[in-house]
């Protein structure tokens, strides 16, 4: 006796959870410009790769005599994939079906909490979330005849919070997303919404409406334009579903596995001597311009290997994984285009950014042009001094090697964070380097004041006090004292770096594992 | 012909202006320079083209994010 009747009940049930939706709710989910899950998870893994796992989980019907008559899956589907040829746990909610909502027993499946995050935890592997449902509904308590308090069942989020410290997470707002959702997309390394079709907001319009009775469009309230670009609570923009997919292989393609391993090596045959010209004139001589950081990181790294994390949300720092002689490195560095002025926003994101290449072993390579932190009412408003010491804390914690390369300001509380100065305290400088407390030009007045105000020529005492500090301000002087490491022609940053990133291989390897931070942050 | 908003990057004052109405300009060039925080800031465009119209003049206070020029590719 064959098996055979039920394995043909087994395959109509898994063809039945193909439909999604249905015809009608998938085409007009098309129609807005989205893939289903199921093509989400195919076009972003390795062809072929899924095996899905729960697919005949749902709310079945039968008739009298047990026959199924109706099936309606569960909205959240998932399973094992493969990225980059390494494998990850991977889900996302049907929008077709119910918003995504899911209840009851099949909520275990996954979306908050439950065996996806299971899977990455115990398996160790990457999470990847592809976020696109509402979360709950008052519907619940109907269902139930009571309601519940939050975080009950699956819904806590203690293994989300696990998962922060062992593995990448990675989630992808793909749709309108509010409520749990919403937090589980927060609960990620790195984050990514696509333009367009991703909101994320902590209560969509209707609910603000009541409120406050203003009227807004889902865009208005957590489109791109506000969730990455303002408030930085999503980290990338995606133009589209495939550029989405495209950045969640590209990010991953930087993490090892989880926190035991090693970041994966990928040399691209980048010669390691490769001395760009152009860094010796980059840096323009009048300390008042800017020029392109990003363009001088990129001469730096292996070719092609920068991918910025944040690219529009604080932008007077530039965060950035990359490469040198094929190993992972982080990159901070300050962007003159914007000022390079630490505001609170450029702070959050930098502090932010250290601890997630200290938690994946990941050294930070830091390009230092920052004449201080954001001054100002408004700033101070903001809780710039709060902001700024607490990246500095975080940066003191940092277990990984920090490199700094000074190419031009680095000044005061905020040039301070740029410094590895629980480590190594090791740093190089380019002739265009200047630093201390504060710039000569801004400190004068204050530190020499009753000099200043008794000369008989006021303005002229001030400038020759200027003149006599910026001789002492010379960057040889430093360098004769031992005060700053090395003072090197820009144009040999890339080898001078490889070869002290390719020595601390073995220190890393040693320190591998969970990062356990003690303290308060202030 | 496509519209392109220029916008400025940083909050400050318009120090110099560094292309006129009717300029061809190619993606990389400044077009004004703002100043802020003691620092001159570049506007620049990422798309090549005419310059339509320059929305400030020197003195000038602008906004983050800030139109300030019209480019028509």
């Amino acid at each position: 006796m064959s098996w055979q009747p039920e394995i043909d009940e087994l395959h109509r049930r898994r063809a039945l959870a193909e439909i999604c939706g249905g015809t009608e709710a998938v085409a007009k989910h098309h129609a807005q410009g989205k893939l289903t899950v199921r093509e989400r998870v195919a076009a972003l893994a390795d062809p072929g790769s899924f095996r899905e796992v729960g697919k005949l989980a749902g709310k079945a019907t039968y008739d009298a005599v047990g026959q199924l008559t109706g099936f309606e899956p569960a909205p959240y589907v998932m399973g094992l994939a493969r990225i980059n040829g390494r494998p990850v746990a991977i889900g996302g909610e049907d929008y077709t079906i119910r918003a995504g909502t899911g209840f009851g027993s099949d909520r275990r499946k996954g979306g908050q909490g439950g065996f996806i995050e299971d899977l990455a935890f115990e398996y160790r592997i990457p999470l990847i979330n592809l976020i696109d449902g509402t979360g709950g509904t008052v519907n619940t308590a109907k269902r139930k005849g009571y309601t519940v308090v939050p975080g009950y069942g699956q819904d806590g989020i203690e293994r989300s919070v696990e998962l922060l410290g062992q593995v990448p997470v990675v989630s992808a707002v793909m749709g309108t997303t509010a409520g749990g959702p919403s937090m589980r997309a927060i609960l990620a390394h790195w984050s990514i919404m696509v333009k367009g079709t991703g909101q994320i907001f902590a209560a969509g319009p209707p609910i603000v409406e009541r409120a406050f009775g203003e009227k807004l469009h889902k865009d208005e309230l957590g489109g791109t334009k506000i969730a990455v670009d303002t408030a930085g609570t999503i980290d990338n923009v995606a133009e589209n579903e495939q550029d989405c997919f495209e950045q969640i292989r590209r990010f991953l393609s930087y993490m090892p596995q989880n926190v035991w391993e090693m970041p994966p090596v990928d040399n691209n045959g980048d010669p390691v001597d490769r001395c760009e010209d152009a860094l010796a004139s980059i840096v323009p001589r009048s300390n008042r311009q800017a020029y392109n950081m990003k363009k001088l990181v990129g001469l730096i790294v292996d070719r092609d290997s920068l991918f910025e994390i944040q690219p529009t949300f604080g932008k007077a720092v530039i965060t950035a994984l990359a490469r040198m002689n094929g190993k992972v490195v982080g990159i901070i560095a300050s962007n003159p285009m914007v000022g390079g002025i630490m505001d609170v926003k450029a702070a959050r994101k930098q502090g932010h950014f250290a601890e997630l290449c200290d938690m994946f072993n990941i050294p930070i390579i830091l390009f230092a042009d920052i004449p201080g932190l954001m001054v100002g009412r408004e700033s101070e408003a903001d809780a710039i001094l709060r902001e700024g010491v607490r990246t500095r804390y975080i940066l003191g914690q940092v277990k990984v090697p920090m490199l700094t390369v000074i190419v031009r300001k680095c000044y005061g509380v905020a040039g301070g964070g740029f410094i590895d100065r629980a480590g190594l305290n090791f740093k190089i400088a380019w002739p265009s380097g200047e630093w201390g407390s504060l710039p000569v030009e801004g400190g004068v007045k204050a530190a020499y004041r009753r000099e200043i105000e008794s000369a008989p020529d006021p303005a002229a005492r001030e400038r020759e006090i200027e003149t006599e500090l910026k001789q002492l301000a010379s960057p040889f002087r430093t360098a004769e004292a031992f005060a700053i490491e090395d003072l090197i022609d820009p144009r040999e940053t890339r080898p001078y770096l490889c070869q002290f990133i390719d020595a601390m291989q073995g220190r890393l390897a040693s320190q591998i594992g969970p990062k356990y931070r003690a303290g308060v942050r202030p | 012909m496509a519209r392109i908003e220029v916008k400025s990057e940083i909050t400050g004052t318009v120090w110099q202006l560094k292309a006129q109405p009717g300029d061809k300009v190619e993606s990389g060039d400044v077009l004004i320079v703002i100043e802020s925080m003691k620092m001159e800031i570049p506007v620049i465009t990422e798309d090549g083209g005419t310059v339509k119209e320059i929305l400030v003049k020197e003195k000038d206070p602008v906004s983050e994010g800030q139109v300030v020029a019209i480019i028509e590719e």
